[in-house]
């Protein structure tokens, strides 16, 4: 019975430890004018594979950058419920054609069971009205994933490629995380090594990743900071996750 | 009324596929701004707005202008029913942009 018990706590103890995850979905990241002319975003953090949620507390920062300028959207988020957990919701109208990106600094998430704070610098990619430009923007942020594959407008099956980067240069052999957005529950992990898949970058930080099936997934590169964060008057490490969402379609054979 | 344009849109047997012209129109007061420009970043060196209302019928004819812009003047009426936007620089090449009532009252600021 011991030795069950252990498992059992060992499984509970798995069950937690997979990726945390902060995500901004939108309704809609390829809009067209005959779609109208606005979306809806949802600012949560979760465990997206298995559906676990976790409260979002509200973030530091949530801006929209098109064109290069960047606007603050921050006051427009209201409160909403994402996996039975606080998140954030907005509606925002596409004024201009071209990639609109969304990115959110969360306030750092302190996580007992890693004995560390974690920090993930989220953005996703919206192109409005046909035009792409700008799909390729850096955001200039702490951490993040600059993208050398079209963040939009992917087939499923297709390769994602990405430069994960660190106050603005490259990390060599970065370690990112992969995870689908299982909103329906109907993917299932024959291992729970697959429901966060891990990969390397290479010596120029980039990295690639071929998606298998269509929908939302996430890629998170994390980093530990170089100054650690106090705990109850100790040192913790930091966390630093650079995280992208990005929507493949299905196939459009028939 | 995005409908009826699309209707509307239909009608004229437009080519569809945008290619790589891509037409955007907004409002500002009373004022239509068309921006006409291609994939690359290029703006066409020619080429023809035709304007129509959402009956399809034909209101004005306009070259693009200097850096694929042209303006004209909102049309009486327009803000209720929407306008629809074609440009065509040469075979191939053509693009449109329904302008809904409700871009015509967002450019106003009254929504």
């Amino acid at each position: 019975m011991k030795a069950l018990m252990t498992a059992a706590a060992l499984a509970a103890l798995a069950s937690t430890a997979t990726a945390h995850y902060g995500m901004i979905i939108p309704s809609d990241n390829m809009v067209s004018q005959e779609d109208g002319r606005s979306i809806d975003l949802t600012l949560s953090f979760s465990h997206p594979f298995e559906g676990i949620g976790m409260v979002l507390e509200r973030p530091e920062a949530f801006t929209v950058t098109h064109g290069g300028k960047t606007t603050d959207l921050l006051d427009r988020l209201q409160d909403t419920q994402v996996m039975d957990h606080a998140a954030f919701a907005t509606e925002y109208r596409l004024d201009r054609p071209g990639t609109h990106v969304f990115a959110m600094t969360p306030k750092p998430y302190w996580e007992p069971e890693e004995d560390a704070f974690i920090t993930h610098f989220t953005k996703t990619y919206v192109s409005a009205y046909g035009d792409d430009d700008g799909w390729d923007a850096e955001l200039g942020l702490k951490t993040e994933i600059v993208p050398l594959s079209k963040p939009f407008a992917l087939w499923e099956g297709n390769l994602f490629q990405g430069i994960v980067k660190l106050d603005g240069a490259p990390v060599p052999y970065a370690e990112v995380e992969v995870e689908y957005y299982n909103e329906d529950g109907s993917a299932v992990a024959p291992s729970d090594l697959m429901i966060t898949q891990t990969i390397k970058a290479d010596a120029d930080g980039v990295f690639s990743y071929a998606v298998p099936a269509d929908g939302w997934w996430g890629f998170a590169a994390l980093n530990t900071a170089a100054e650690p964060m106090q705990h109850d008057g100790e040192d913790k490490a930091h966390e630093l996750g650079a995280v992208i969402w990005v929507h493949f379609e299905p196939w459009g054979a028939k | 009324m995005i409908r009826a344009l699309a209707f509307a849109l239909a009608l004229a047997a437009l080519p569809v596929a945008a290619h790589d012209l891509r037409v955007f129109a907004s409002v500002s007061g009373q004022t239509v701004t068309v921006e006409s420009t291609f994939s690359s970043g290029r703006v066409p060196t020619g080429g023809e707005i035709r304007v129509l209302d959402a009956q399809n019928v034909l209101l004005m004819t306009l070259d693009i202008g200097d850096e694929g812009k042209t303006q004209f003047a909102l049309p009486e009426g327009a803000a209720n029913t929407g306008l629809m936007i074609e440009v065509e620089v040469s075979e191939g090449h053509s693009d449109y942009w329904m302008l809904t009532p409700d871009d015509i009252a967002y450019g106003q600021g009254k929504n």
